[in-house]
């Protein structure tokens, strides 16, 4: 166990550093911040100067180097666009990044695992098909739409909620929301698969004959065992959650890493789009890694590559 | 009362694809079907309800911001919005799986190399792929293709590679590869037939993705070039008009739900089938 | 489950209570957060809209765009490159020291240092020196003849010496002090930004106790929260969202032409419009008024000159351009494949996407063979300010030099020296040398009418329309949108 994710975590770190490495280098091809800094009026000099001022001048491969050893050192750098350091930025979305995660989250599993459970419950009738249906449905629009359609609807026809921002968990309800229904069909069928091979076992259908109630079956067995692939997709999900919400922080004005990755793109600011590539792919990483160590520890029959 | 009941069940599970293959009909037939140039603009006719009429033509769907008619969008969208889909899937679905199967097969350091590199792929945030695609490459069809190609393949391979491990030690492989069959031969003949029923599933449910994806370019900008219709293009222009023109997005949004609604039933049946005959 | 449904039950009622509807507060919904707020380096619209309200200048505009004083109560050209300064001497600094000579000294030799690298230091870098002359004096010397000085001095905001000394570039950033009517109060990054008004302010207070600006980069959604009422005012809106808006009770939809002046930018040295003909023919084919009446209606005003009634060396009287689409495939007929070279159209996101299909149209429709290539913005702007051969055949763009003064737009944009100009005209070049440099206005008048009638019978870059600005608010704010799209809040009023 120990030689495995010693193994995989220098996987991980390897991972990462190529990732890093990558779009340092990528993200140099598509121009750089200079253009956006400065007015329309200024001139060839004004660029350069600009460059020169925020070190773009120099030769790529001392600016990698450069920025490798600050990221050794723990020091991600300073933003060209917002004249911040780029750890205090990142610092400052990820209250909410972990906000809107969990809020997705519980709307996922909320919603997710009963009706998993009731589609497994029902299997072969006609109800688990359309509850099945109603699940895919909820995953079939844009959430760019479905996310303004929910703020006309609740925010400004019904004026239940906030139609957008922060600040208190009435701001949450709709983009968890418009994210969570993302994940709820993964969840769906993950129960309903789980507790079906349950309903199978031999315990289940002596319970059964011994005329234990459904209810209670349910309570005691089918959902604690079916939490198993639950908790352990849930690592990959969560990896999804936090760098899928670009759209949904984005049309709910939630500034999460997400939002901040897009605008960082959009206006160059390399530093601050390397700092949060590389923490999204320890993130990433580090949820396969843990998803895989879950699997081996629930499931013993899965065998953990060791390398030979 | 039962054969009524097994008529709607079977019912249910044809309509998903008599419905895609109606929108692909549309999308393969849209010039002669369209009523007019979906591109002509009319500066006069902005903005107008379903029915309105001019220039001796009826728009029946309404007309767009920019006076086009939104029938004949929405028939010529299904041409990008399924082909954007389709040619994705098959691409990244090719290198994916390529990707996977040699991984799985050849183990070592081919697959250390293979499956660190799909790591990577899936920690660099989509976003930023397809802003540098755009911003190198320039924009359009092609490259919308590639920027969700470029994206997506790495859960194919993920896949492949999982499948085939499982195989790679199974007798008839283990027999071919005694036998000296070559590695393609191998991977082509024995062990892509047996894997390819996961990997439909995950095509068909990644079909759908790539419909919703390709929407999600046009909202962030870095979609097929305007004037050119997409569902996608038309739901996000059409989404701040909710209030004002309903018309523009909710026809869009209605296709592109019953497109991406369809592709991810099949896909369910699909995986339930597989999981039965296992 | 119990507390789940308690804590969403405050949420809402917490929700509900920090609506600002009943507090003397205004939230405004920028597009993005500031960038910085320190004036002096940043080149930003969002910053712009806050850290106005923060810092006083030396000179201003007054809602009509006429300089009026500010902190220089009166100003004299002493030289041709000399202008001397009188301050008010009863300005304070939010932190109560004193706003004297050595500070204005102080934030002009701060902005022009190339050391200190401040995006603006192109508009200022003219500025050789600045002296105190006595406790309520300054004198600016330029490297000559600099007509457009004081139009730039209208950005240029007044920081105070002894707190940029003590704190450093980074924490003033992050916590700027001014001696504008309302104080820096809280900045939650990636949130929002609020001022608080400065009761002691020399000048006019504003109307109201606090001013919240939060980041909401989708316009749909800045309408809803306009709509909703968790917003106040809202920037960056089209056209088309008033009609969302219209019979919506208590909001309202202003605007004003601004600064801004849309324009075809052509590549003079790739076909089809290297051949003055086809510039000519898209001049034709072009529906300024369609597209200004039919498809903004904002109040744009359509224009033959690279500048607008809101910049100084406007010309009245340059002949609007003919929609004569006939004539244009005329034109386009006798070179037939010339005018069928595939034209690349450049343009961003940012820009309108309705206008830029609507020329598209109109130019495909006369014979042209235009597609239309977006990108973001950064790449728009390489591209746009490439080599000429690597430049796209025709772009679109909203010019603003935020100065008022044609300088700012026809040197850029028909200078040869320039980044953004593909024109290459000794006889331009003369023209707008001398005027950059003269102090006459008369001089200057004449040479930009010259060369606006020399560009309306070239058409080396195609002017299109004075571009207008569109705010939504609510109907109990009274607010003069200016040309220079300002955002004063103690220009505004609110009545309950």
């Amino acid at each position: 166990m120990f030689r495995f994710l010693l193994h995989r975590g220098g996987q991980a770190l390897v991972a990462a550093f190529g990732v890093v490495t990558l779009v340092f280098f990528i993200q140099r091809l598509a121009g750089d911040p200079t253009a956006l800094l400065l007015p329309e009026t200024a001139t060839q000099a004004d660029i350069e100067s600009m460059r020169t001022s925020l070190g773009l001048d120099r030769a790529l491969w001392v600016q990698y180097l450069d920025f490798l050893s600050d990221v050794v050192r723990l020091d991600l750098g300073q933003s060209f666009v917002q004249n911040a350091p780029v750890l205090e930025i990142i610092l400052s979305r990820l209250p909410q990044t972990l906000q809107l995660a969990a809020g997705a989250l519980v709307v996922a599993l909320a919603i997710g695992m009963p009706l998993g459970l009731l589609m497994a419950l029902t299997r072969g009738r006609l109800v688990s098909r359309w509850i099945m249906g109603v699940v895919l449905a909820c995953q079939s629009m844009p959430t760019f739409w479905s996310g303004i359609m929910m703020i006309l609807v609740f925010g400004v026809w019904l004026k239940w909620l906030p139609p957008s921002g922060t600040g208190t968990l009435a701001h949450l309800v709709m983009p968890s929301i418009a994210l969570g229904l993302l994940s709820l069909a993964t969840y769906a069928r993950i129960v309903r698969s789980a507790v079906i091979d349950e309903l199978g076992k031999d315990y289940v259908r002596s319970a059964r004959a011994r005329g234990v109630g459904t209810g209670r079956l349910v309570k005691h067995h089918l959902l604690r065992n079916s939490l198993i692939p639950v908790i352990s997709i849930t690592a990959l999900e969560l990896s999804q959650l936090l760098a899928g919400a670009v759209i949904v922080e984005t049309v709910f004005a939630w500034p999460g890493l997400g939002l901040l990755t897009v605008q960082s793109i959009a206006s160059r600011d390399f530093l601050v789009v390397q700092a949060v590539v590389l923490i999204g792919a320890f993130v990433t990483i580090g949820a396969n890694l843990a998803a895989d160590i879950l699997y081996s520890v629930v499931d013993p029959r899965v065998r953990l590559t060791e390398p030979s | 009362m039962a054969r009524s009941m097994s008529l709607v069940r079977t019912g249910l599970s044809w309509w998903p694809a008599l419905l895609l293959a109606t929108l692909v009909l549309f999308a393969v037939f849209a010039p002669w079907i369209v009523p007019v140039d979906p591109d002509r603009q009319n500066l006069l006719g902005r903005l107008k309800p379903p029915g309105f009429e001019a220039r001796g033509h009826v728009f029946w769907l309404g007309s767009d911001e920019l006076g086009r008619d939104v029938l004949s969008r929405l028939i010529y969208g299904a041409r990008v919005s399924i082909s954007v889909a389709f040619l994705s899937v098959a691409l990244s679905g090719v290198v994916g799986v390529s990707v996977g199967m040699l991984a799985g097969y050849l183990r070592g350091t081919v697959e250390t190399v293979l499956m660190r590199l799909v790591d990577i792929f899936l920690s660099i945030p989509a976003i930023l792929l397809a802003i540098i695609t755009v911003a190198v490459l320039g924009p359009g069809f092609i490259n919308v293709i590639l920027v969700l190609a470029l994206t997506r393949w790495p859960r194919y391979a993920r896949v492949a590679y999982g499948q085939t491990l499982a195989l790679a030690d199974r007798p008839f492989v283990t027999l071919a590869r005694a036998m000296g069959a070559s590695t393609p031969r191998v991977l082509f003949t024995h062990i892509l037939p047996n894997i390819a029923g996961p990997l439909l599933v995950v095509a068909t449910l990644e079909f759908g993705l790539m419909v919703l994806f390709e929407a999600g370019l046009s909202f962030l900008g870095l979609g097929v070039q305007p004037p050119t219709a997409s569902w996608g293009s038309m739901l996000s222009t059409g989404r701040s008009y909710v209030a004002s023109a309903w018309w523009i997005a909710t026809f869009a949004g209605l296709a592109l739900f019953l497109l991406v609604l369809s592709a991810n039933l099949i896909g369910d049946r699909l995986s339930d089938q597989i999981g039965k005959g296992r | 489950m119990n507390h789940v449904a308690k804590g969403l039950l405050t949420g809402i009622t917490l929700g509900v209570l920090s609506m600002p509807a009943l507090a003397r507060d205004i939230t405004i919904d920028l597009v993005g957060e500031p960038s910085s707020l320190d004036p002096q380096v940043q080149w930003n619209p969002d910053s712009y809209y806050v850290y106005r309200n923060v810092f006083d200048n030396l000179v201003t505009r007054d809602n009509e765009g006429v300089i009026v004083p500010q902190i220089a109560t009166d100003w004299e050209q002493t030289g041709d490159t000399e202008l001397t300064l009188s301050l008010r001497d009863d300005v304070s600094f939010h932190d109560g020291e004193k706003l004297s000579a050595e500070d204005v000294v102080f934030s002009v030799k701060r902005i022009t240092d190339p050391e200190f690298g401040s995006p603006q230091l192109g508009q200022f870098n003219q500025i050789t020196n600045a002296e105190v002359i006595d406790d309520v004096t300054v004198k600016l010397t330029t490297d000559g003849p600099y007509p457009a000085l004081l139009s730039q001095l209208v950005k240029l905001s007044i920081v105070p010496k002894h707190v940029v000394e003590e704190v450093g570039k980074e924490a003033f950033n992050t916590a700027p002090v001014g001696s504008g009517p309302y104080k820096f109060e809280e900045w939650k990054r990636g949130v929002s930004v609020t001022l608080s008004r400065n009761e002691d302010y020399w000048g006019q207070a504003g109307p109201f106790d606090n001013a919240i600006y939060r980041a909401v980069p989708d316009s749909a959604t800045r309408v809803a929260n306009l709509q909703a009422g968790s917003a106040d005012l809202v920037v960056s809106i089209n056209s088309d969202a008033t009609l969302q808006l219209q019979g919506v009770d208590g909001v309202q939809v202003l605007s004003a032409p601004t600064e801004r002046v849309a324009y075809l930018g052509m590549n003079l040295d790739k076909p089809p419009f290297n051949d003055p003909d086809m510039r000519k023919a898209a001049s034709l084919a072009i529906d300024i008024e369609g597209i200004t009446q039919g498809l903004l209606g904002a109040g744009e005003i359509p224009v033959a000159q690279l500048a607008s009634p809101a910049h100084f060396g406007y010309a009245d009287g340059i002949e609007p351009f003919v929609y004569d689409p006939e004539a244009a495939k005329k034109l386009t007929a006798a070179k037939a494949d010339l005018a069928a070279t595939p034209a690349n159209f450049a343009t961003a996101p940012v820009f309108d996407q309705r206008v830029v299909q609507a020329l598209q149209q109109m130019l495909n429709d006369v014979g042209f063979n235009v597609s239309i290539s977006v990108t973001d913005m950064p790449t728009y702007l390489n591209i746009v300010r490439s080599e000429p051969a690597d430049n796209a055949e025709l772009s679109f763009g909203r010019w603003s030099c935020a100065c008022q003064d044609a300088d700012g737009i026809t040197y850029p944009l028909l200078h040869s020296e320039s980044l953004w100009s593909r024109v290459n005209e000794p006889e331009f070049d003369v023209l707008l040398d001398s005027a950059r440099v003269s102090l006459d206005k008369s001089v200057r008048e004449e040479a930009y009418r010259k060369v606006h009638e020399m560009n309306r019978e070239q058409v080396l870059a195609l002017p299109l329309y004075q571009a207008a600005v569109l705010y939504g608010a609510s109907s109990k704010l009274s607010f003069v949108p200016t040309a220079n799209e300002s955002m004063f809040l103690n220009r505004m009023t609110w009545s309950d």
